[in-house]
């Protein structure tokens, strides 16, 4: 038996058996390799992250990799301005951000070769270049089989949906809770499945009870069959959520003090920042937002400076202060963005097209160094200068603050053994 | 302890069958520890029989130590080891990191001092210095540490010894043996070279020496691997004293019924009773044409006195088109019938649908199984000799606007080629290979299949045939009007500009305008590339790793295939899939129609075939496989001799004998609904009378029918997606998923699209509450009758309020006459006000009996309720409290609503009982 623990291949049966006895999430697969790899870690700083899509692949020679000295053809219209970190400079219409630039890391001259939307994003989502013959869960579903959220709070919600978002191999249990629309500013969020609408807490009561007196039918079997008990678990949590006091009042945006609804603006990404904190703050343990606008491919300039740049300063600002003053910057992990950078060279039509090979990525809280620059690009933004920064590192230091060790294996249900992200290094200068 | 363990068991039960080799004196084979007793000994040593297996079972060439894709230290084996040639030259020839045995001084060799500890190694001790173990090694450096000679190494079978084991009680041992047979006539005892596994560690565990031991009750497979032989043998241990003659006599009317309880009397089950006529209705509605009975279909059926009714209905059930459309589904889930992987750019989401309605087609009239595979396998775009321009002009009458030719009628479906997913001759080998023969062969792909026979020459072989198979733009052979003439024509029509995002927009306009008129466009296709061009070009060729070599296509488990003589490579394929010897084909088919009947295939999972799991009931998945071969691959043979059985009508209740029993079939398993079943059966519970009627007519209003994953985002999709509706992307079933989450409850529960369907009161989605508080609304004349009351009231107030004006003033003022008049006006209000609120009274009161007569019967909403869902009336007890619970309530229909909210999240109503 040693011997088949040690080395071989876990059959699919195995895995099927194990997972369904383990039912919380953990499998015992899971366990021992963790237990045999030494990786149960406790101390890890980041106890929750939040997740930031820039949808469409910001351009990174406009927001926080400006190339002042590149030519005409490259260089863009912006300005750098100075931030509150003698040396860290980045675009003139981010002044929020630089007034709090010591909270977050900029990675720069982060690389990779998916020019397409849809492989991009998966590639950003997961920490896995895609494979035909596989689907990599994306961090939230990771993040949230590995951290147990308290009963009454949804473990993992995407603001307003994430149409890209796979569990993956890891199955069904482990998708997000989808808001389905954008929080409004001092307003209660609905949310699908959580919010009472047309119904009152009475009803709700008065329902379950009566669902109570009418679901019997297999309660002979008491908690042998899986099936009728694990049903019988999610309708209790079920419950427990739509009843929850603290999850109410997290979407409820009324609930937040002046002092910290003056951190944001009342667009909805702000506002999607805001609650994103508030969720964090009730015990969830992954959170999307997502900011989209930034497929460039014309007028780059005039759309950037205009529309998405300010929302995209007013958020993350309000987001990185917020969470530092609800004393939540240190444990929680927030990442920010997007599927690729945009073609340094300016096109026809004032725009930049999909670009790759060069992009930048931003960490803050959960143990990140802040205030500082990691990795660089070329002198026209064209690439990595020296030090190419890949998309499994980054995710590899995200896991690595989140106390996940990235090399740890899960079992597809065909039985094949996969690493949570098998090429990532952790970038230490980070952690 | 073991040997009189042994013979005890061979002489107490005859079950335990005894092979003639096990009879002769086993001594007469020596084991591995007896010949290499000795540093001196003289036995030979073959790399590939004795050195190769004993680092696999040392743990060496594991995934974790020597077998990971890098290797570990500098030193690398095949996982599994399988690779002969490379793991000979990792040892003898590794230039780079040493050569790990040395010749001249065979007990320096790495490769014995680094097992032994004698040199520091991360993997610890795996090898005991002066063992066996040891001393083989190390005989076959001293004799060269050579490779095998070809006939060394051709496998022929494994034999273990015993064949089966029954045990009579927990923690009993029984040793097994291992021989090989090997093809030149050796035969050897190789049980110390062979890794065991057990498939389920509750039933019984094996050691490394291959020792079993019982555990608990219940029966499974020990599997034995050794080079190529990957050999199971059923084990169990009763799980009652109920075996054999003890076993109560059971009538069996159907052979899978004798071939299941003869199962069960081996290991002690005893079934459970058959189940009530109402959950065999419900039961055998939903498993086979993924639709709720209605509530008229559940009291006709209760009331219909024939013995054969249960027959009866499976055989209507077959005719329905419900039937068929959830099969389609079913088989598109197979093959893998994803809009946004099909080949097409513009008619993608027409071509799944096209897809969906050829197959649907043919299960309606149900041709034969064989027949529609070999329509899909042997598919090509162009039907007999057609020119390219004929097949263009003939592609565009499917998509024409008026009167489109129907492509159902088409006798192949390319579409399964053209996807984009599948575009490698591997990638095609592998789903070839889990949608017809259900059979995951990917692990082969890179090391050796660690359940399987199958090697990477194997899988190489395999793909082999999938390499001519193109779609696209043909170029292999000449042709006047081809696809490229045909494109630079209508481009050169419009002026089309590729750099213009514009100028695309307009072609992809022009192109579907002339479809929609039947008009010929260059459409691409499938096709089989002529043998000709297949002949290795010498310019293009690269010199990549070696796997440019031109390999003989060989069928799995079957011989090479020569295909000059045939002109369509897929074709032998096909022939081998029909003939009767073939044992995927039909099996892969018949366990997954069982495993759609029963929550759990004869083989399970349904779609991973392979030796190391074999069947919990061979003779049955024989019996049902060999039945569906000579009743000519008829679909509904099988589906009406499942269904018919006891097996399937036995009820889910268990007794104390089969409670723990998941994998005999002796109860019904509690299987929550599929998702497309699920979403159609809640629009079907809530919806209003006609609605419900609709659902079995209308396809295209159902979840089960062609709503595709292709095209149609939106609310239907957030509960197909939850329930785990699969998205036809990897090649395995489980991507259908039945388990319980959260969110699923949550959306039963609480979420506004669920709740919005129990009430909709309006338009296409009316519900069935919505429809009564409808019929028992007054009419409108009425309405503005009684609306009238909240005006008088209104006046009331009024009067009121102007009577104390008057009662005031009257106070107030001294003259007599003064107060009279005031007196006088009080008076007449009161008078107003008594005569408003009579008027009132009055209207209250029509109210009243209005509603009163109006009123629905409660009991009958009630039986309603629970017929829509949980397709059967209310219990007594049930009826009572939901009388009350109704009386309690807002409103009559307010009360029932709650009761149908209840019943939908019962989860009597979402699992198949």
């Amino acid at each position: 038996m040693a011997n088949h623990m040690f080395c071989d291949g876990v059959a699919r049966r195995d895995f099927l058996k194990v997972g369904a006895l383990a039912g919380a999430g953990f499998s015992l697969a899971d366990y021992m390799a963790l237990a045999h790899a030494g990786e149960l870690k406790d101390n890890a700083k980041g106890k929750a992250a939040i997740f930031v899509r820039l949808a469409g692949g910001p351009s990174h020679m406009d927001t926080f990799d400006l190339k002042p000295n590149a030519p005409d053809t490259h260089r863009g219209e912006f300005k750098e301005i100075k931030t509150n970190v003698p040396g860290v400079r980045f675009s003139e219409h981010l002044p929020k951000l630089a007034k709090c630039a010591d909270k977050f890391a900029i990675l720069r001259g982060v690389s990779h070769t998916l020019a397409a939307h849809a492989l991009g994003t998966t590639y950003l989502a997961t920490g896995n270049r895609p494979l035909p013959s596989i689907q990599f869960p994306s961090y939230g579903s990771v993040v949230s089989k590995l951290k147990e959220a308290p009963k009454d709070i949804p473990p993992y919600v995407s603001i307003p949906r994430d149409i890209n978002n796979t569990t993956g191999f890891l199955g069904l249990e482990y998708g997000p809770f989808e808001t389905g629309g954008s929080p409004r500013a001092n307003r209660r969020m609905d949310v699908r499945g959580l919010t009472l609408r047309g119904i009152t807490l009475e009803d709700v009561e008065r329902r379950q009870n009566m669902l109570q007196r009418y679901d019997n039918a297999f309660a002979s079997l008491g908690s042998s069959d899986q099936t009728v008990a694990g049903m019988d678990k999610f309708s209790q949590r079920a419950y427990d959520m739509i009843r929850s006091n603290r999850t109410r009042d997290a979407f409820d945006l009324t609930k937040e003090s002046a002092a910290i609804t003056r951190n944001f603006d009342d667009q909805s990404f702000s506002q999607s920042c805001l609650l994103a904190t508030r969720l964090v703050e009730a015990g969830s343990k992954f959170v999307t937002i997502q900011l989209g606008g930034w497929d460039t491919h014309n007028d780059n300039w005039n759309r950037l400076k205009t529309r998405n740049l300010p929302a995209l300063d007013a958020g993350l600002a309000g987001l990185f202060n917020t969470l530092e003053d609800k004393g939540l910057l240190g444990s929680t992990t927030v990442f920010v963005t997007g599927e690729f950078g945009r073609t340094p060279k300016i096109n026809q039509r004032t725009g930049r097209d999909h670009y790759p090979r060069a992009m930048f990525c931003l960490l803050a809280g959960g143990g990140i160094q802040g205030g500082q620059v990691v990795g660089e690009s070329d002198a026209k933004g064209e690439g990595p200068k020296d030090r190419k920064i890949t998309p499994d590192d980054v995710a590899a230091t995200f896991y690595h603050t989140l106390g996940i060790n990235h090399r740890q294996e899960f079992h597809t249900p065909t039985g094949r053994p996969v690493m949570i992200t098998r090429y990532g290094n952790v970038i230490r200068e980070l952690v | 302890m073991r040997t009189t363990l042994c013979a005890l068991l061979v002489g107490l039960l005859p079950a335990l069958a005894v092979s003639p080799v096990f009879a002769k004196p086993v001594g007469e084979l020596k084991t591995p520890s007896q010949r290499y007793a000795s540093a001196d000994t003289t036995e030979e040593v073959s790399f590939r029989r004795h050195v190769i297996p004993l680092f696999s079972r040392a743990g060496c060439s594991g995934r974790e130590c020597h077998g990971a894709f890098a290797g570990q230290g500098g030193f690398s084996l095949s996982l599994f080891g399988y690779d002969f040639d490379k793991d000979h030259k990792e040892i003898v020839a590794d230039e780079a990191d040493g050569i790990r045995v040395e010749l001249d001084s065979p007990t320096d060799s790495l490769i014995l001092l680094k097992p032994t500890m004698q040199e520091r190694h991360k993997g610890k001790e795996r090898i005991k210095l002066g063992s066996w173990e040891y001393n083989l090694v190390l005989k076959w450096i001293k004799d060269g540490a050579k490779i095998d000679v070809k006939e060394t190494g051709a496998f022929g079978r494994l034999e273990i010894l015993p064949k089966e084991i029954v045990f009579s009680k927990a923690n009993q041992e029984v040793q097994l043996k291992v021989l090989c047979h090997w093809e030149d006539g050796t035969v050897e005892d190789v049980t110390q070279l062979t890794r065991f596994r057990t498939n389920d560690e509750s039933v019984a565990e094996v050691s490394d020496t291959g020792v079993v031991k019982s555990l608990s009750g219940g029966d499974t497979h020990i599997v034995a691997f050794y080079d190529n032989g990957v050999q199971p043998i059923p084990v169990m241990l009763p799980v009652s004293e109920k075996v054999g003659d003890r076993f109560p006599k059971i009538t069996t009317n159907t052979k899978i019924d004798e071939l299941v309880v003869n199962k069960l009397r081996k290991v002690g089950i005893i079934p459970s009773e058959l189940c009530t006529d109402l959950e065999f209705l419900r039961r055998v509605t939903l498993d086979m044409t993924g639709t709720l009975p209605s509530p008229e279909e559940v009291k006709a059926f209760q009331a219909n006195p024939s013995a054969n009714k249960r027959t009866a209905k499976i055989e209507e059930l077959l005719e329905r088109d419900t039937y068929a459309a959830w099969w389609a589904t079913k088989l598109n889930d197979f093959t893998g019938n994803n809009a946004q992987q099909i080949g097409d750019r513009y008619y993608r989401n027409e071509q799944s649908r096209q897809w969906y309605d050829w197959v649907r087609a043919r299960i309606a009239k149900n041709e034969p199984y064989d027949k529609m595979v070999a329509g899909i396998v042997l598919a090509t775009s162009r039907q007999g000799n057609q020119s390219y321009l004929d097949y263009a002009r003939q592609m565009s009458t499917y998509y024409k606007k008026s009167n489109p030719r129907d492509f159902s009628k088409r006798e192949t479906m390319p579409h399964y080629w053209s996807r984009r997913n599948i575009r490698k001759p591997e990638e095609k080998a592998l789903s070839f290979a889990h949608a017809f023969l259900g059979v995951q062969i990917q692990c082969a792909q890179c090391h050796k299949h660690p359940f399987d026979q199958w090697t990477q020459q194997d899988f190489n072989q395999f793909q082999a045939f999938f390499t001519g198979i193109q779609y696209g733009n043909r170029t292999d052979i000449k042709e006047d009007v081809n696809y490229r003439t045909m494109s630079a024509q209508i481009e050169k029509d419009i002026g089309y500009d590729r750099k213009k995002t514009e100028s695309r927009r307009k072609l992809q306009n022009e192109i579907k305008k002339r479809v929609s008129m039947g008009r010929p466009v260059p459409w691409q296709e499938l096709y089989v590339r002529k043998t000709a061009a297949r002949k290795p070009n010498n310019r293009k060729k690269k010199t990549n790793t070696g796997s440019s070599r031109v390999l003989t296509p060989k069928i799995l488990g079957g011989d090479e295939v020569h295909l000059t003589e045939y002109p369509d490579p897929r074709a032998p394929l096909m022939e081998w899939m029909r003939s009767k010897e073939n044992p995927y084909f039909a099996r892969a088919f018949v366990n997954r129609v069982w495993a759609n009947y029963f929550g759990r295939g004869i083989v399970e999972p349904a779609d991973d075939m392979n030796l190391a799991n074999p069947p919990s009931n061979g003779e049955l998945l024989d019996y049902l496989a060999d039945g569906f071969v000579e009743n000519g691959y008829d679909m509904k043979w099988l589906h009406k001799t499942i269904a018919s059985s006891d097996t399937y009508q036995r009820s889910w209740r268990p007794n104390d004998t089969n409670k723990l029993d998941e994998k005999n079939f002796s109860k019904m398993k509690l299987r929550r609904l599929p998702a497309e079943v699920v979403a159609d059966a809640i629009n079907m519970a809530v919806a209003g009378e006609k609605r419900v009627e609709k659902f079995v007519e209308d396809m295209e209003e159902r979840m089960i029918g062609p709503m595709l994953t292709g095209g149609n985002n939106g609310r239907a999709n957030y509960a197909l997606s939850l329930f785990g509706k699969p998205v036809r992307l990897t090649n395995c079933d489980c991507e259908r998923t039945s388990d319980p989450t959260l969110l699923q409850t949550l959306y039963t529960r609480n979420d506004y699209d669920m709740l919005g369907k129990i009430d909709s009161n309006s338009g296409k989605s009316m519900s069935w509450i919505g429809e009564l508080r409808k019929q028992t609304a007054p009419d409108r004349k009425l309405v503005s009758k009684f609306a009238s009351i909240a005006s008088l009231k209104k006046r009331v107030k009024q009067f009121e309020t102007r009577q104390a004006g008057y009662q005031r003033t009257r106070d107030k003022v001294k003259s007599e006459q003064q107060k009279k008049r005031y007196g006088q006006q009080v008076k007449s209000m009161q008078k107003q006000i008594d005569r408003t609120q009579k008027q009132i009274n009055d209207l209250e009161k029509e109210r009243r009996a209005h509603a009163e007569a109006n009123k629905l019967d409660t009991d009958d909403l009630i039986e309603q309720t629970f017929l829509r869902t949980v397709s059967r009336p209310p219990t007594k007890n049930e009826l009572t409290m939901a009388r009350e619970d109704i009386a309690g309530a807002k409103t009559q229909l307010d009360g029932v609503r709650d009761l149908l909210w209840a019943m939908l999240n019962t989860k009597e109503f979402i699992i198949n009982h």
